[in-house]
């Protein structure tokens, strides 16, 4: 059975439609990619996902339950976790103390959370930023930081909405190769990417959306040859493939 | 001696040291003063759950403090009552409105909450105001409610009467470092870091698992139930209470501005806000009542402006850091994370690594600038002043 299902779901904003009867599934321990143009409705379809938003129509079920329209903080508790693409960082608590923020999904005890904290940050290479404040990093680092707060609340699924977007190409690596990481423990991962060599190295699958509406789904090498996906990207937003 | 045991020792010689200044302060006067501030200092902290761990601006708090005065006075004049046990039940009850209060409004964003907290200090003000008796309660209307002394030189634990006024400074000193040690402790805790994130970015909290409208629910109601504690403690060392007295907007705001410039989430804000500002609110009151009456809020708001201009996050920060100096000289940092230095660690942040509480929150809602909107000007001597209790109308 499947980890994530997204059944039918459209998502209106007035008389726009965001996301139009997306379907999607993601099996236990896979990476989806999502990918399609700029303002597709990919970041909006995270949302109904993470509870953020209450789809207008269409039902979401994770591990085999219905949980369209639960609150986020519910849905965190389940194990589902996302990262946000504009990244928002508690600004005033230090990087050990967001992460901690998160870790305590799992436990009530300070010292245990914190202890938490300091791994997930080990584990993504920011050990030595604790006493940092978010303010003081650099994009990469930040993302980092989005992610291992998310990671602290020890999910079965993980959202990455864009968490490359604008690092350089040795930093892309680098989450390449902490992504891959994660799914070998286990980890089931659902990524919003619009830097094509990620995604298409990292997905199992790559679902593709236009105007809200699923035009593709496949293994990469597919996707990448599909004659819709292919207009879409060189018709309507060249430049942002 | 480590630089964290020279800071305990430092914080355990304050307190002894505040313990034992009635043998040397003997005047009742100078006690009284002391008495004032540690009261403020007790109201901003309670005051500090919500204003500043949950980030949201309560600015109808002298509600709670009316609820305690209210009820304990009561329940002491008509049914003969302890005020120890009138105390709690005031403070249950204002829990209870704290709730209903906190409920609806905290789960809105921006200035809703704010808005409704004045507006309900105000509704009971001007109700209390109005009714002589509540049912069989009797509130007295605009008169406000004397309590009898007890007769002369006599004091009473019972009674919540004393003869001195050292049993009044030990009993709201002992307060006042309970609700310290108890907001440390919540700062601390899964809730002060649920209420700090939630207080700052309520949707990045919620997606880590946060309910940040039920833990800013629950502070509020903490809240409420502690400064209801202070208006019983303040009826009982006036010995009268009336609404502009308990149940105002002047003393609302004061709490806020203390709060505010003192710095706000902090642990030690509240003490230093009160010990910079109710020199000022006693002065102007003392020597400025009859012909400007406001005039303490317009100073505080003054004040405010500067301290946010140049010190957002209120003015305990940089005094902290001096310390964390004079501590530094005194003793050698300790190498308290255990933080693998994989990466050069980045330059130290004035915050210490382990504390949520001394980093504020970053934005102030707008405060109010003056007394100008509130519409009542503070009667001379009204709320609790300095003023010795014979001088009340
Ligand atoms: N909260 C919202 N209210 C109104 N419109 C929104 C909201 N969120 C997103 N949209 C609109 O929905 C569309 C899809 O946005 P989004 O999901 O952010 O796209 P993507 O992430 O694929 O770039 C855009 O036209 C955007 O303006
Ligand atoms: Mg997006």
């Amino acid at each position: 059975m499947s980890l994530l299902q997204v059944q039918e779901v459209t998502m209106r904003f007035g008389g726009l439609i965001a996301v139009n009867d997306l379907s999607l599934e993601i099996g236990r321990g896979q990476i989806l990619g999502l990918i399609g143009p700029n303002g597709a409705g990919k970041s909006t379809a995270f949302n109904c996902v993470a509870g953020l938003y209450k789809p207008t129509e269409g039902r979401i079920l994770f591990d085999g339950e219905d949980v369209t329209g639960q609150k986020p903080w519910d849905l965190c508790k389940k194990g589902l976790a996302r990262t946000f693409q504009i990244v928002k960082p508690f600004q005033s608590m230090t990087v050990l103390d967001n992460v901690t923020v998160g870790a305590f999904a799992v436990t009530d005890h300070r010292d245990e959370a914190r202890d938490r904290a300091m791994e997930v940050l080990r584990l993504l290479g920011m050990g030595g930023k604790g006493r940092a404040l978010p303010g003081s990093l650099t994009i990469a680092d930040r993302k980092r930081l989005e992610i291992a707060r998310a990671l602290a609340t020890d999910p079965k699924l993980l959202l990455l909405d864009e968490v490359m977007a604008g690092l350089r190409p040795t930093e892309v690596d680098e989450m390449i190769d902490i992504i891959r990481a994660l799914r070998e423990r286990g980890m089931t991962i659902f990524v919003i990417e619009h830097i094509m060599r990620a995604i298409m190295a990292l997905s199992d699958e790559i679902v593709v959306i236009h105007f809200g509406q699923k035009i593709c789904r496949g293994k990469p090498e597919q996707v990448a040859r599909d004659e819709n996906v292919i207009k879409a990207y060189l018709g309507e937003n060249y430049g942002t493939a | 001696m480590t630089q964290q045991e020279f800071k305990r020792n430092c914080l355990i010689a304050v307190t002894l040291a505040a313990f034992a200044l009635p043998l040397v302060v003997r005047s009742a006067t100078y006690l009284h003063i002391l008495i004032i501030l540690y009261l403020y200092a007790y109201m901003t902290t309670t005051w500090n759950l919500v204003g500043g761990f949950a980030g949201v601006l309560p600015l109808g708090h002298s509600v709670f403090v009316g609820i305690g005065a209210y009820t304990s006075t009561i329940l002491w004049l008509q049914y003969g009552i302890s005020p120890w046990i009138g105390m709690l039940v005031g403070a249950v009850l204002a829990a209870g409105v704290g709730y209903l209060i906190g409920k609806p409004t905290l789960k809105m964003r921006g200035a809703y909450f704010a808005l409704s907290t004045m507006a309900f200090v105000e509704g009971i003000r001007v109700m209390v105001e109005n009714i002589d008796m509540l049912g069989p309660l009797k509130l007295n209307g605009p008169r406000g409610l004397n309590i009898p002394p007890l007769q002369m030189g006599e004091g009473s634990f019972w009674a919540f009467q004393f003869s001195s006024k050292e049993p009044y400074y030990y009993i709201i000193l002992t307060m006042l470092v309970a609700v310290l040690a108890m907001t440390s402790a919540i700062s601390r805790s899964k809730m002060g870091y649920y209420l700090k994130s939630g207080g700052e970015d309520p949707d990045a909290a919620q997606a880590l698992g946060v309910n940040v409208a039920r833990y800013k629910v629950a502070a509020m109601v903490i809240s409420s139930f502690l400064t209801a504690l202070a208006g019983t403690f303040l009826a009982q060392l006036t010995l009268f209470i009336y609404p502009k007295s308990v149940l105002t907007l002047d003393l609302s705001f004061e709490l806020a501005f203390i709060a505010l410039i003192g710095g706000r989430g902090s642990i030690a804000g509240p003490i230093i806000g009160a010990l910079l500002l109710r020199p000022v609110t006693e002065f102007s009151r003392i020597y400025f009542s009859a012909t400007l009456p406001g005039l303490h809020l317009i100073i505080l708001g003054v004040v405010l402006i500067v301290v946010m201009l140049y010190q957002p996050r209120g003015l305990t920060e940089p005094l902290l850091r001096i310390f964390d100096k004079v501590a530094a000289r005194f003793a050698p940092a300790l190498p308290d994370t255990p933080d693998t230095p994989d990466t050069p660690d980045t330059p130290d942040s004035p915050d210490s690594p382990n504390s949520p509480d001394s980093p504020n929150l970053p934005d102030t809602p707008d405060a109010p600038a003056g007394p100008d909107t509130q519409g009542t000007p503070a009667a001379p001597g009204a709320t609790a002043s300095a003023s010795p209790r014979e001088e009340r109308p």
